[in-house]
């Protein structure tokens, strides 16, 4: 649907810009360097920079580039993030989201989710919200090959997971993202992206208690991080701490001691970082602390932590000293100086209130150990209370994320679903379209070849009837050969022999003068005048052209005496010599031919009749034809479409002919054909 | 030649018979006694021959016409038959072929098969010539008539030889048959026609092919009339 919505507009835009294309490229053009000039933080400040991006978004809206819009709006929201205008960052990035979905660029989508989710995880903490845009983004990433977004959105799901102790699903994930990068060459950024993974999944492990696992996958992230090119020292603390503080889990402390030292030696981690300073100083300390009761830099050391983060005075500090004045806490309560744990219990869990979650429980645990009995159920009751609802929570989160997980899965399987039943829709259309076109070229075909057949089978008959008037006009030439022969026959054997005779007497006689030989003269003068009616009887024989124009007839004739003893139908036929056969074509003969023997056929077929009268007349140089039979006759005017009738009236119109066809019940039918010759 | 003279007239008009009999008793020497016997068709002419030589009393000429009905048995179709029976039989009898064909080629066959003593064309026949054939072969044959004579000396001027089978096609073509019926009146192939009709156009060199140039030129060679 999309694509023809796309296709239908680009083809509307293109016949309504066709005659400004110029002046589009123009304007492309001109967004495209705002875009370009907006990118350039070395350059340019942010204020500048979000100009040109603002420019651009709204030449690409005023002149209708929606693609270029989306790509105005990253560039807008890239800005906004850099500024930390998060409010605007969030506006752009959703009708961005409506946008890219519209003009279906799967890209700027997945940049936009992926954007939408570092919003609800690092600015709102809003978990299940960076869930469900993470989660949009990887598939998008998925779809488009990108392994590298792919994994980074992976790893940002992986640690939302942790964060809401999912830490079976983030493993899960994070190692999914790591099997994306495998699939591309080592570099910097890709190692960097991976380190990241494997110090993720330390922590999921340190969380799960793994404590070996953990101190793995922190020694390979660590390993990394070394070989990345520029200064990496703060992150490779980060990977140092975690990894100590898991020696120190794994209650190794000498290990975790020596690393903790590792870090609190450089002097530049207090001057650039110090809440992190102040963090890994405690950690050393707890770490001190529980492998010797009783060093002497006790509680020297938590107190620095805490007063670091005192003066630092920024919420992340103050987390921070949550888990210090713990410490502090178990510390003042192991020597058994109650008042001092007592007072800072309440200042982790006053603090701790604030975030409400686990730090909170370990506080309130804290609390229950450190007071008195009443109070201490109390907080007891009040600790388990906050657990349930933490777990409840936890668990609800991680129902969503299944939930999320499943919507979209519901929403593939739908899409694949839909893709399927348009594959199936179209397979079928093409089938069926084969199928009609196949139908009519079949039908075509057949038709065509019946129309050949049929005038190849009309071209036989004609043939037969030409051939039956040629061996007719070969008997005619036969009967006259004969004939010629006859009559020579005649003149020399009859009449040449005795006139002859005659001579050689008359010749013999002419010297006698006797009465008698006068006599005899005389009966061979009379012998002459016989012999001369014989010639003349010779001479008119000649004369009388015996054979003129019978031809045609005579196959008529035998049409119809041939036909009608088939049908069993007794015959008149009416004919006068005036008319010539020999001036009618030879076409027009055997038109004339097919039609009786089509009217005694039909006659036979449909009329039950028992006489036929077939009738030629010549009437101002044209045959009229008659064809009448005394059946049951027919309604004229209904069986005009029947096979016979239509041969009959095709042949009538190439003769240039008319039919008059008249019929009554049970009377019979007469047709009348005028050919002209 | 004197005395009773034995005839048999064949022919089957009596009206020529007639004719014979008026012209010979005119115009018989005063010694001469004729006994003229008549047949008017084949049948009757084998009888009567075969009664005279039974007899003892042979003929002494025979007019024997060539177109006569067949006889019943149909071994004898023609004149030309009886003549050369008449031949076998009667060895000493002379014979004068009366004929209406006056066919170069019939002529030549004539000729050919039974060299008559007279041979007379009915048609350039007078009564005086009849006469003095009828004289001329009793004491002095051949007598030919003016048209065999003129014929064969047509023949005999040209060098071109020709065969029977050949001297028929030339014929029939010139009665306007076709090869169709050539080959059935010969009884050979329609092939065999067209062989003999191509050897025939080399023989009277014809350059065009045609048939009618064929026979013309024939005819003024005398191979047809």
């Amino acid at each position: 649907m999309k694509c023809y919505v796309i296709y239908i507009f680009f083809i509307i835009s293109l016949s309504f810009s066709y005659s400004q294309t110029s002046n589009n490229s123009s304007i492309k053009d001109s967004i495209e360097a705002f875009i370009y000039k907006s990118k350039q933080s070395d350059l340019f400040s942010n204020n500048e920079r979000l100009d040109f991006a603002l420019k651009a978004k709204q030449l690409a809206k005023d002149s209708d580039f929606l693609s270029a819009e989306v790509q105005s709006n990253l560039s807008v929201s890239n800005i906004y993030w850099e500024m930390g205008l998060e409010k605007d960052f969030k506006k752009i990035n959703r009708e961005n989201l409506d946008l890219s979905n519209k003009i279906n660029d799967t890209l700027s989508l997945a940049n936009t989710h992926y954007n939408l989710g570092e919003f609800f995880r690092l600015k709102v903490r809003l978990s299940d919200s960076a869930y469900y845009h993470y989660h949009n983004a990887e598939k998008l990433f998925k779809k488009l090959d990108d392994n590298f977004n792919t994994a980074q959105t992976l790893l940002r799901i992986a640690v939302i997971q942790k964060n809401e102790k999912d830490f079976i699903g983030s493993e899960v994930t994070s190692v999914e993202a790591i099997s994306q990068l495998d699939l591309l060459k080592d570099t910097d950024k890709i190692n960097e992206v991976k380190s990241y993974i494997y110090n993720n999944l330390g922590l999921v492990f340190g969380q799960m208690e793994q404590f070996d696992e953990s101190i793995i996958y922190y020694k390979k992230a660590l390993e990394l991080k070394k070989n990345l090119a520029g200064n990496n020292t703060l992150t490779i603390y980060r990977t140092i701490n975690n990894l100590a503080l898991s020696y120190n889990n794994s209650e190794n402390f000498e290990l975790a001691i020596k690393n903790y030292k590792l870090i609190l030696d450089d002097k530049e981690t207090m001057s650039k970082n110090p809440n992190f300073y102040a963090l890994v100083l405690d950690n050393y300390a707890n770490s001190l602390y529980l492998s010797k009761k009783n060093d002497k830099r006790l509680p020297h050391l938590y107190l620095k932590a805490l007063n670091i983060c005192d003066s630092l005075g920024d919420s992340a500090s103050n987390y921070n000293s949550i888990i210090i004045n713990q410490h502090l806490a178990q510390y003042y309560n192991d020597k058994n100086k109650k008042d001092s744990a007592r007072y800072y219990a309440y200042r982790a869990k006053d603090i701790s209130e604030n975030y409400h979650n686990d730090d909170l429980l370990k506080s309130l645990l804290l609390l229950s150990k450190i007071e008195d009995d009443s109070i201490a159920v109390n907080y007891y009751n009040e600790y388990i209370q906050l657990n349930d609802s933490l777990v409840k929570n936890e668990r609800n989160i991680r129902n969503k994320f299944a939930r999320i997980r499943f919507e979209t899965k519901e929403i593939e399987k739908k899409n694949l679903q839909i893709t399927r039943e348009k594959m199936w829709l179209i397979i079928i259309s093409i089938i069926l379209m084969i199928t009609a076109l196949l139908i009519y070229i079949i039908i075509s075909q057949r038709s065509k070849n019946n129309e050949l057949r049929f005038v190849q089978k009309q071209q036989e008959t004609n043939e037969e009837i030409y051939n039956l008037m040629l061996s007719q006009q070969e008997k005619i030439d036969q009967a006259r050969t004969l004939e010629k022969k006859h009559i020579s026959q005649e003149l020399h054997d009859g009449v040449l022999g005795r006139l002859f005779g005659t001579r050689l007497s008359l010749d013999s006689l002419n010297m006698g003068t006797t009465t008698e030989a006068i006599q005899t003269r005389s009966r061979y003068i009379q012998d002459l005048k016989n012999i001369e009616e014989d010639i003349r009887k010779v001479s008119h024989e000649l004369n009388t052209d015996f054979i003129s124009g019978s031809g045609f007839l005579d196959i008529i004739k035998t049409l119809l005496e041939t036909q009608t003893q088939a049908y069993e139908l007794d015959y008149t036929l009416d004919y006068n010599d005036s008319i010539n056969w020999d001036d009618l074509s030879n076409k027009n003969k055997i038109h004339i031919y097919r039609i009786i023997q089509e009217s005694i056929h039909n006659i036979y077929k449909h009329a039950n009749a028992t006489l036929l009268k077939i009738g030629f007349e010549l009437k101002k140089n044209v045959i009229c034809l008659t064809i009448s039979d005394n059946g049951s006759g027919f309604d004229v005017n209904k069986a005009k479409t029947g096979i016979g009738l239509k041969n009959i009236n095709a042949r009538v119109k190439e003769v240039n002919g008319e039919i008059i066809i008249t019929s009554e019940k049970d009377i019979g039918t007469t047709v009348k054909i005028n050919v002209p010759i | 030649m004197t005395g009773t003279i034995r005839i048999l007239m064949i022919d089957d008009h009596p009206m020529i018979i007639e004719g014979y009999q008026n012209t010979l008793l005119f115009s018989k020497k005063e010694s001469q006694i004729l006994e003229i016997d008549i047949a008017n068709n084949c049948d009757e002419a084998i009888s009567y021959m075969d009664k005279s030589l039974k007899n003892n009393r042979p003929y002494n000429v025979l007019f024997v016409d060539i177109s006569l009905p067949p006889s019943k048995d149909g071994l004898m179709n023609s004149g030309e038959d009886l003549a050369i029976y008449a031949r076998e039989v009667l060895p000493k009898s002379k014979i004068i072929i009366l004929t209406m064909f006056d066919e170069s080629y019939r002529i030549h066959n004539i000729i050919k098969n039974i060299d008559p003593e007279g041979f007379l064309i009915k048609s350039d026949l007078t009564s005086s010539e009849l006469a003095s054939a009828f004289q001329a072969v009793l004491h002095n044959p051949p007598f030919y008539s003016g048209t065999v004579n003129s014929h064969l000396r047509k023949t005999n001027e040209s060098d071109i030889v020709i065969d029977d089978k050949n001297r028929k096609i030339l014929y029939l073509l010139s009665q306007g048959a076709k090869n169709k019926s050539l080959a059935t009146h010969l009884n050979i192939s329609v092939s065999a026609i067209e062989k003999r009709k191509k050897q025939l156009k080399e023989i009277f060199l014809i350059d065009d092919g045609q048939d009618e140039t064929l026979i013309n030129e024939a005819r003024k060679k005398g191979f047809i009339l």
